[in-house]
């Protein structure tokens, strides 16, 4: 019996840099202030963000590879994204 | 029986070389618990108008509020109040540290000094032993040198010290006080005012706990062991844990609302060499706190590299590291750091300072001063050597130095030309490194605040923007609503009165403006609470926020009383101008709007809109009808 090998086309990931900026990076269980994804697919950053349980109430500002974001809700991470999320700042 | 202070009030006149003990009782001290109210009374009934800042006859009145050193977490400031000299007007700042607790431990609420020394004294408070002592030897000294040789004298190494540097004792128009070396009453030029008394510490030792007059002090030591457990599970309480307000700087610049170069722009290039990342690696060696705070939000540095820096006189703040860096277009964080430690080493406002230097970079930018005035420095936007050698020309008075200490307005003034369109003030006092372009509410607060641009007379509008946001939510008993942060309209004029209101009540109980929502971590509910067990009063949030409607008014009506009117609540004209760049890039206020809305605000504060001072009915509804009498209205 001969086997043939069969191989999987290999799923490419979509890698994500997140920039959690001022007190953001609280949400995150490990206190992270850079975290790199690896996604299975480009992903609304929403959905990311509720995964990682980030809440987009305590962000007013996204900058994605430099460049500043309107709105947030209808952003889709793609890979090599860098994504960075800054909160409403008071004063002190 | 009044319980949360031991209501007395020490009075010093300095020319004649007395102290008196003056008792409050319980029906004064609930019409002014302490603070930003007590001092503004005193300072209303008992200053002739006109007085000259710099004069013996100024009065300068140090006072805690009611909660001040009580054992929870940011339960530590205290409030300065003199005619200011920068602005002529109302003088005020607030600290934390430790002097105001243990003043409280000494058994006094407040201080009220009068008079001149006739050569340098400090006053040695122990409990209600008072002494008034020779200073000729720390008379332009160092204030780590003083602070050391005051616990020498008395030898004791937990006296608290409260002190001017050299820049009170040159009597610079922003100099500042300090306490513990790193913990200031900034802004208005209170350490001038105090320099002018000759007076150069106040020294203090107490042996009382504050719960010994409180009326129930069990739920406030509860507080206390709550807020400690708390600080890290609340994501802004863990913050100012975690970078204190550093990450300002790249939260700002993201959001295009940066002031960089004299607020011309709102984005800095190199943001990413004065930013958080960059000041944790560089700059950071330990995290500092105030008496019995558990946030810990103090930054403490030192550098032994391009720029010797002691860990003594503490690290950069927010303001500090923009004011210094962005503002005048400085990328260099340990010049940054240096030019921290000089200003904190000499006693100067480092807001106030910076923004001066930035406004001479301006001018010297325009040619309107040249090499000739500078004496030779190239006083570019950029040049971090020049910056920190004007830091010390001001405090020393020595060239530029002399006209630049000042002010901006009065620089201007003399400079002439265009100079008066670079200087960014309101009534003479410089804007802190918040810019109105890019939130509304704190170019209202500039306007109106009877000391001039002080950027936290309200929790920012950027609180109150999202109705999921933490900031938000915890605001609602005061009736907030959401409103985008750049909208100038009746429901800002309804926030930003009622967040005025609650932040002036925090500085007449003493607490710090990183304690209670919506900027940070301490609930309404707890602060009525912590009222209620200090002093026995059936307290509620609305009276609270008379509490602190009352001091606003107060300090008004001194505002009044000295001549200012509408006319003085401005804006500077580079707020009705375009920012240069970034996400904000053309935006700019529009008058008309601004001036719609001033309207707004001095009638919802019950303030006649025509001259902006307060109408008898709100002071009879605020319960001091004194006030309209004094002003003949």
């Amino acid at each position: 019996m001969v086997y043939k090998t069969r191989y999987l086309p290999r799923i490419k990931k979509v890698l994500v840099h997140l920039c959690l900026n001022g007190h953001l990076n609280w949400y995150d269980p490990q206190k992270r202030k850079s975290i790199h994804l690896a996604l299975t697919q480009p992903t609304l950053l929403i959905d990311v963000l509720d995964q990682l349980h980030v809440p987009i109430a305590e962000i007013v500002v996204g900058v994605v590879n430099g460049k500043t974001v309107v709105s947030l809700n209808d952003l889709i991470v793609t890979d090599t994204d860098k994504v960075e999320l800054y909160p409403p700042v008071d004063g002190g | 029986m009044l319980k949360g202070t031991s209501g007395k009030i020490l009075r010093v006149d300095l020319t004649r070389g007395t102290i008196e003990t003056q008792q409050i009782d319980e029906e004064f001290y609930r019409l002014y618990p302490g603070g930003k109210a007590l001092a503004a009374y005193f300072l209303l009934r008992e200053l002739p108008k006109g007085t000259e800042p710099f004069s013996p006859e100024n009065i300068l009145i140090l006072a805690n509020g009611v909660l001040t050193g009580a054992p929870f977490s940011t339960a530590t400031r205290f409030t300065a109040v003199a005619r200011s000299p920068l602005t002529l007007g109302f003088g005020e700042s607030e600290a934390g540290g430790f002097w105001g607790p243990e003043l409280k431990m000494a058994g006094w609420e407040a201080i009220i000094i009068k008079g001149r020394a006739p050569r340098p004294v400090y006053l040695w408070i122990q409990n209600d032993q008072v002494e008034i002592r020779d200073a000729l030897d720390l008379w332009g000294q160092e204030p780590e040198f003083v602070q050391n040789k005051i616990r020498e004298i008395h030898n004791d190494k937990l006296i608290r010290v409260l002190q001017i540097g050299i820049a009170g004792e040159n009597l610079v128009r922003y100099a500042a006080i300090e306490n513990e070396l790193c913990h200031f009453n900034g802004r208005t030029g209170m350490g001038a005012v105090m320099g002018s008394k000759n007076l150069r510490a106040v020294a203090v030792r107490g042996n009382s706990k504050y719960l010994d007059w409180a009326n129930d002090p069990k739920p406030i030591a509860a507080l206390g062991r709550n807020l400690a457990k708390r600080v890290k599970e609340h994501p802004r309480s863990w913050d100012l844990q975690d970078k204190g307000t550093i990450s300002l700087v790249e939260s700002l610049n993201a959001a295009g609302m940066l002031p960089t170069r004299n607020f011309r722009q709102g984005v800095f290039d190199q943001v990413d060499k004065v930013k958080w990342a960059a000041y944790e690696k560089q700059l950071l060696t330990a995290r500092g706190s105030c008496y019995a705070c558990a946030i810990r939000c103090k930054r403490e540095v030192a550098l032994d590299d391009r720029y010797q820096v002691s860990h003594a006189y503490g690290g950069p703040e927010y303001e500090t590291v923009d004011g210094f860096g962005p503002n005048c277009g400085i990328d260099d964080l340990q010049a940054i750091a240096k030019a921290n430690e000089l200003v904190n080493r000499y006693g100067l406002d480092s807001i106030s300072c910076s923004a001066t230097i930035a406004f001479a970079m301006e001018c010297f930018e325009h040619d309107l001063i040249g090499l000739k005035e500078t004496g030779g420095i190239d006083l570019r936007f950029g040049n971090a050597s020049a910056m920190i050698t004007m830091v010390d020309r001001i405090a020393k008075r020595q060239g530029l130095g002399d006209l630049l200490a000042e002010g901006t307005r009065r620089a201007a003034e003399v400079i002439g030309g265009d100079a008066k369109h670079f200087a960014i003030q309101v009534k003479g006092q410089e804007l802190a490194m918040h810019d109105p372009r890019g939130k509304a509410g704190v170019g209202l607060g500039y306007a109106i605040n009877e000391a001039g641009a002080d950027h936290l007379t309200a929790p920012h509008d950027t609180m109150v923007i999202d109705p999921e946001s933490i900031g938000y939510k915890a605001a609602i008993p005061l009736g907030v609503q959401v409103v985008p942060a750049r909208e100038l309209s009746e429901r800002k004029v309804s926030n930003y009165a009622v967040l005025e209101n609650w932040t002036s009540a925090g500085k007449v109980m003493g607490i710090c403006f990183f304690g209670p929502a919506p900027r940070s971590f301490i609930g309404l509910d707890e602060l009525v609470g912590a009222l209620r067990a200090a002093t026995g009063w059936d307290v509620s949030i609305d009276e609270i926020l008379q509490i602190g409607e009352r001091a606003t008014n107060l300090a008004r009506a001194f505002n009044v009383r000295e001549g200012f009117t509408r006319k003085d609540d401005k804006l500077p004209e580079r707020m009705f101008a375009p920012l240069e760049n970034g996400v904000l890039q053309g935006v700019a206020i529009l008058k008309s709007d601004f001036e719609r809305t001033m309207t707004q605000l001095y009638v919802r504060k019950g303030w006649d809109p025509e001259t902006g001072a307060p109408t008898r009915e709100r002071l009879r509804a605020l319960n001091i009808d004194w006030v309209a009498d004094l002003l003949g209205l």
